[in-house]
């Protein structure tokens, strides 16, 4: 049971490997459609999806650092 | 990624690799720094790698920013040629496409130095840390002048994990964020004066209850941000390195697990082709960070500036 540890970062990272994957997509979605139905504001939906898309990351990663500092703060 | 490999000959390979990389991506133990420096006010001052791949950023930077574009505005005639057109369209790009929409056009020339600043340090430290030059010159120390990996004294041994990112360290981006931090409230006050600046920070005219969980709220959200900055850059610095020494490992690894060395071969045309590709998308990586890092340093001031409420 002493490796019970190492399960729960696996399960974790796929968890955050959904999430970040379900978040991109449906910005990518959004951007996509956005832009086929209004060809002519592409550079204003481009950066409105830029913020949140690298916020989204950056919580992403801080995911993935707490799931290897558990692997190896152990 | 060479030198740790034969440190510790009695433990498996399976122990060793996690060692190796984490001793590639962190900086070095203060007990065999570069260059010892005493204590000053009991902190160590001494020059670990992280800190001489800052002298050696500094020093790109300056060479390749700061000289060329003083020559550039010291001509009669400022017609930008070779490499100042690069330049010429970065810094346009910043100032056109980060700064402006998101300060606004009155403090645009305030903030743009700084935030070019930023853009340039953070993506020449990015992209120092991607050249494998010190794993090169091990390689030369090692089997060249046949220096063995346990000499501690000798400066290419120390400095041989030196290819890393600066921007990979915890330290080093927390400084920039700390400097982030600061030109909030500088930006703020200028704008709007130093009470105003602090009572921007919430909305005004709700009722009083409301205000007791907005304040601390806002007041921690006021150190969040330059956290997440923090965090954001050295973690995705830091993970595509370790991605692609763990994928390199696997050789290692699978040569261990079966006993032969044909099977590290075997693995090896998996994983090589595998690290180049990830190595392919850290080129990406280190000029959206790059790019991050400057974009929301800017949209923070920007808040500051701009209070919608």
């Amino acid at each position: 049971m002493e490796n019970l540890h190492l399960f729960g970062v696996g399960v974790g990272l796929g968890l955050i490997v959904i999430g970040a994957g379900i978040g991109i997509g449906r910005l990518a979605a959004g951007a996509a459609e956005g832009i086929a139905r209004q060809p002519e504001a592409s550079d204003k939906i481009i950066a409105a999806v830029n913020l949140p898309l690298f916020l989204l990351e950056g919580v992403a990663i801080l995911g993935e650092v707490f799931a290897l500092l558990i692997v190896l703060m152990k | 990624m060479i030198a740790g490999g034969e440190q510790t000959h009695d433990s498996s390979v399976m122990d060793q690799v996690g060692d190796n990389i984490i001793h590639h991506v962190s900086n070095s133990s203060l007990d065999h720094p570069l260059i010892h420096l005493p204590l000053v006010f009991g902190i160590d001052l001494s020059v670990t790698k992280h800190v001489f791949m800052l002298w050696i950023v500094a020093i790109v930077v300056a060479c390749a920013i700061i000289i060329p574009i003083q020559k550039y505005l010291q001509k009669n005639n400022p017609v930008p040629s070779g490499w100042m057109n690069l330049l010429e369209m970065i810094v346009k790009f910043i100032r056109d496409s980060i700064v402006k929409p998101n300060i606004g056009s009155k403090y645009t020339e305030t903030w743009a130095p700084m935030i070019l600043t930023f853009f340039f340090f953070i993506l020449f430290a990015n992209g120092i840390g991607l050249i494998p030059i010190f794993d090169l010159l091990g390689v030369l120390n090692r089997f060249i002048f046949q220096v063995p990996a346990s000499d501690n004294h000798n400066i290419i041994n120390a400095l041989l994990h030196g290819g890393v990112t600066a921007t990979g360290n915890f330290n080093v981006t927390a400084a920039l964020a700390v400097i982030t931090f600061f030109t909030i409230l500088i930006a703020g006050t200028r704008a709007h004066g130093f009470i105003n600046h602090w009572k921007n920070l919430v909305p005004p005219g709700l009722a009083w209850p409301v205000y007791i969980i907005l304040i601390p709220i806002e007041i921690i959200g006021m150190f969040v941000k330059p956290f997440a900055l923090t965090m954001r850059l050295a973690a995705n610095m830091t993970g595509g390195h370790i991605a692609i020494l763990a994928i390199l490992s696997f050789m290692a690894i699978f040569a261990e697990m079966f006993n032969s060395a044909t099977t590290g071969m075997g693995v090896a045309l998996f994983s090589v082709p595998l690290a180049t590709a990830i190595s392919g998308l850290e080129i990406i990586v280190v000029l959206v960070q790059a790019y991050v890092f400057t974009l929301l340093s800017a949209v923070f001031i920007g808040m500051a500036i701009n209070v919608h409420h």
